[in-house]
């Protein structure tokens, strides 16, 4: 729509007024939009609309919490009035109760949400979505039914005689004063939530929502950062909580029901999930559309439900959806010569080998020198039901080789993978990395480690951009804290300029910069492993596993990805390679290991393992046996 | 003692409902992953049609079993259509998108049927003949049993019954089993997997409206939100017993109503629902695949 729109001369300056705004920063367009509003309604001097106002913000910020769940997190979060509820308790009865100050209570009534929230997450993001919607859902429930039958939260009859916020002296007691604290927390919430959004944890969640395996295998650590979306939604629910409370004055647990929480879903997903003008536009129709039809009021769940369903089905992007700009990659980056760039990247590769090895020696570990052992895999088993896939298998792979695992399919090769980097744990056997057991760990700590690798089936992020989906392969190395993130700091925006620089340089490695821009599945196949191979290089691993690279491609392509391997292992990274074509495997490997059945058959060099009788005979047959000798022909 | 077989009665009584319910979702689920919110409120409508049939059109005056057997027929039937039609114009076009649009697309077909039954039925409680089946009973040792709970839990036994000899025992039913296991494989198979899944929505619905039917005439009372905590908790039975496993199903549904009626009779009925999600919660975070084992795969 938008290029169609920049075709036309208005397009055009509906396109370039667009840029012009969009390079103002994020929270100085928000400012001036909210006191905008804020000053229309206040002229209105109208009590009626401006106590509406004040509910479209409650609405608002409730969805801009709920956003960080669903829209940007992925996750269904169904109970979303629990945190609405505990907020607002907590403020009412450290009011009422204990007397204190609004102002006073909010600190607390935030802590407790998030506390809640990351009581309830921790155990349950483990969980399936659609799981995970009824545990909310329950726990909303549960939430409810618990202050209905307490007696010291007045049981069904609620907190009443919520006093008036006090702000040093002033008692806040109009609608308008409200209506200006909501818009001041609104503004907070949505400055915060765009800048989340753009950081490593924005990134993050995207990668978690396209793919989570993939993201948690390339260093993304998918259920903190689920968590953590989880608590910070919460946290806002909480501080709406509390406005809601002082505001009205009196709470009941009639308040909190699950039609809230479907309410506030429907709040995001009217708007547009993910997009913040749109949790403004859909608090507005959710509240104010009742207003408008208010003899309509019997129905006005009907309307809704109707409303709802037809949205999902003819506008599921919602009413002001989110926008994806498309990403300029390296916008304002300095070019950089093309033997600078790999000298850049040796530099940088060498000094994150060294400080790694320098800290994995002060921790008091063996550190392997070129051409010690690496990586370890002792008696290895794994076993699907009855299928042995992998079958004690033993070998060593040495700092700074080639190494490559052939076999015949299902030879347990890819299992191997899977119990190396953490996805499965296998049944028997130590894997040692570095001197240091790596069985257990999660796949995201095992990239953190120093192992990345690549999938057999591809597993990009398919709507990302290229450089994208390499800085979701950057996430373990940056330095950044989440709250400098929350603020955008010059400190973290120098950290995703330096992420951006590093994600470039690795696509210039690979030979895809100009292929940046691009969405990760516009590319052809071949290329799509590159960025493969550049994404799982992002993190300066020390080891990595490619499965099967060079599926796919054509013989030019294969010489290039030669290339690359061999490049890779001149940078000091050892390579480890599963791979059927032969020639390539010859070519570039120091030692082979031949897998078959889940059992390690040969191990040696090309040419050794080119004359063993036993790997032929895997590959081939046995000699009386009439298809083996036909297929040697053939050969 | 006596306390406590009298809870396990009562609790069995009901837990037959909530498992005739979570059926028509593991059922569902099992087949398209769709949690099918809508399936305590097709109860809801099914309590209603038959209330309908019965008080409305007077059918309560009919011989006793010819009423049953039309109040129990015709909100079937109804209950099944109205499932169809949803399937039809609310999810077929969202079979292949993500999980959220699915989710909350279910959630307004929930509201949706919510809100019609109040529009066409009144947002009052309605009530069933009362005396439709003889309220006596009899007493074995000090348990109070009567006529009406043996009826409702054998008629449901017979459904599940019907039910698991369906699935099992003809052609549609391997059909079914093999459409949980692998829809594109099915399909290559030359099954019709879209009238295979009409086939799922229809017997769900069957079952719901049944159930709505039997809590009408255990409880006598209607009410237009009934099918919002009823759905609820057969989902969490559905999902305590295994998703997608028709005898975890049927006995989660029993152990939610024995739940439930030692819940009310030890501590109050006011704590029914955090004891039944507290329990739900803690048996997912322990087993994530239920007591009795998932039936399927998870979509990647």
């Amino acid at each position: 729509m938008i290029a169609q729109l920049t075709e036309r001369p208005v397009g055009r300056v509906y396109a370039t007024v667009r840029d012009r705004l969009g390079r103002t920063p994020y929270w100085s367009r928000v400012v001036v939009s909210l006191v905008a509003i804020g000053v229309a309604v206040i002229f209105w001097n109208d009590d009626y609309v401006t106590a509406v106002a004040v509910s479209v913000a409650t609405y608002a910020m409730l969805g801009l919490g709920l956003n960080i769940v669903v829209g940007y997190a992925g996750l269904l979060d169904l109970g979303y009035a629990a945190f609405f509820a505990i907020g607002a308790y907590t403020s009412a009865l450290l009011m009422t109760q204990a007397h204190w100050n609004f102002f006073t209570t909010l600190p607390f009534a935030v802590l407790f949400t998030g506390t809640a929230g990351a009581i309830l997450g921790y155990p349950t993001l483990r969980l399936r979505s659609d799981y995970l919607a009824i545990v909310t859902l329950g726990f909303g429930e549960m939430t409810r039914i618990t202050f209905n039958n307490w007696e010291y939260a007045g049981g069904p009859n609620g907190v009443l005689g919520i006093p008036w916020p006090n702000f040093f002296g002033y008692e806040l007691n109009t609608q308008a004063d409200f209506f200006i604290v909501g818009l001041f927390l609104l503004a907070i919430a949505m400055i915060f939530a765009e800048h989340l959004d753009h950081s490593r944890l924005g990134r993050g969640w995207v990668a978690i929502r396209e793919d989570e395996f993939a993201a948690e295998s390339v260093g993304v650590p998918s259920l903190r950062l689920k968590l953590f979306a989880y608590v910070m939604g919460g946290m806002w629910g909480g501080l709406a909580g509390a406005f809601f409370a002082t505001r009205i004055g009196a709470i009941d647990p009639t308040s909190f029901t699950f039609q809230l929480s479907v309410l506030i879903l429907i709040v995001i997903v009217l708007g547009g999930t993910g997009s913040l003008p749109g949790v403004l536009l859909g608090a507005l129709v959710v509240v104010a559309l009742p207003e408008l039809l208010r003899e309509l009021s019997d129905v006005r769940l009907l309307v809704f439900a109707i409303l709802l369903v037809g949205m999902m089905l003819l506008r599921p992007q919602g009413l002001w959806p989110r926008i994806r700009r498309k990403p300029k990659p390296f916008y304002g980056l300095q070019e950089e010569e093309p033997e600078d760039v790999a000298a850049r990247i040796l530099r940088e590769h060498q000094v994150q080998m060294e400080e790694r090895d320098r800290r994995h020696a002060a921790a008091g570990h063996k550190v392997p020198a070129a051409g010690e052992i690496l990586l370890e895999v002792d008696g290895l088993v794994q076993q699907f039901g009855g299928l042995r896939a992998v079958d004690n298998v033993s070998f060593s792979v040495r700092r700074g080789e080639i190494f490559s695992i052939i076999g015949p399919n299902g030879g347990g090769k890819t299992t191997l993978f899977n119990c190396i980097t953490g996805v499965q744990r296998p049944k028997r056997g130590r894997v040692l990395f570095d001197g240091r057991s790596i069985v257990g760990l999660r796949p995201h700590v095992i990239v953190s480690r120093g192992i990345g690798r690549t999938f057999q089936g591809i597993r990009l992020f398919k709507n990302m951009a290229v450089f994208e989906n390499v800085m979701v392969g950057l996430y373990p190395r940056h330095r950044t804290m989440t709250w400098q993130a929350m603020l955008h700091t010059p400190g973290e925006r120098k950290d995703e300029l330096r992420t951006l620089q590093e994600s470039r340089r690795w696509l210039s490695f690979v030979g895809l910069e100009s292929m940046a821009g691009q969405l990760a599945s516009q590319l052809s196949y071949a290329d799509q492993r590159r960025v493969e191979i550049a994404r799982a290089l992002a993190a300066h691993p020390h080891l990595v596993l490619f499965d099967e690279p060079a599926a796919g491609m054509n013989p030019t392509e294969k010489l290039e990805l030669v290339g690359i391997i061999r490049k890779i292992r001149d940078l000091g990274i050892t390579v480890v390679l599963i791979e059927h074509d032969m020639s390539l495997v010859m070519r570039v490997s120091g030692r082979i290991a031949v897998l078959d059945h889940g059992i390690l058959i040969a191990l040696g060099k090309p040419a050794e393992i080119q004359n063993d009788p036993a790997v032929i005979e895997a590959y081939l047959g046995r000699e009386d046996d009439d298809m083996g000798r036909l297929t040697a022909q053939e050969a | 003692m006596g306390d406590f077989l009298q809870y396990t009665v009562i609790g069995l009584t009901v837990g037959s409902f909530y498992a005739l319910v979570a059926l028509g979702y593991t059922i569902v689920y099992g087949i398209i992953r769709l949690i099918n919110f809508a399936q305590g409120d097709l109860s809801m409508v099914g309590a209603f049609l038959g209330w309908t049939l019965l008080v409305s059109f007077g059918f309560e005056h009919l011989p006793i079993y010819l009423a049953l057997v039309i109040a129990f027929v015709v909100p079937m039937i109804g209950t099944a259509v109205v499932n169809l039609g949803i399937l039809q114009f609310a999810y077929k076009p969202l079979l292949r998108r993500s999980l959220l649009a699915i989710l909350i697309t279910a959630l307004g077909m929930s509201l949706l049927l919510q809100n019609s039954a109040e529009l066409i039925w009144g947002a009052a409680i309605e009530a069933y003949p009362p005396n439709l089946l003889p309220s006596s009973g009899f007493f074995v040792g000090p348990v109070h049993v009567t006529y009406v709970q043996i009826a409702l839990v054998v008629a449901s036994l017979l459904l599940m019954g019907g039910l698991v000899a369906f699935i099992q025992g003809t052609t549609i039913g391997t059909a079914m089993r093999a459409l949980a296991v692998d829809h594109d494989a099915a399909r290559l198979m030359g099954i019709n997997v879209d009238a295979v899944i009409r086939i799922a929505f229809v017997l769900g619905a069957m079952l719901a409206a049944a159930s709505g039917v039997m809590l009408g005439i255990y409880y006598v009372q209607i009410h237009f939100t009934m099918g919002f905590l009823l759905g609820l908790r057969a989902f969490t039975a559905a999902v305590l017993g295994g998703i997608g496993n028709i005898p975890g199903a049927m006995a989660g549904g029993m152990l939610i109503g024995l739940l439930e009626a030692y819940t009310t009779g030890y501590l109050s009925g006011t704590w029914e629902d955090v004891v039944v999600f507290g329990v739900l919660i803690t048996v997912l975070i322990v087993k994530p695949t239920g007591l009795f084992g998932e039936r399927v795969a998870e979509r990647m």
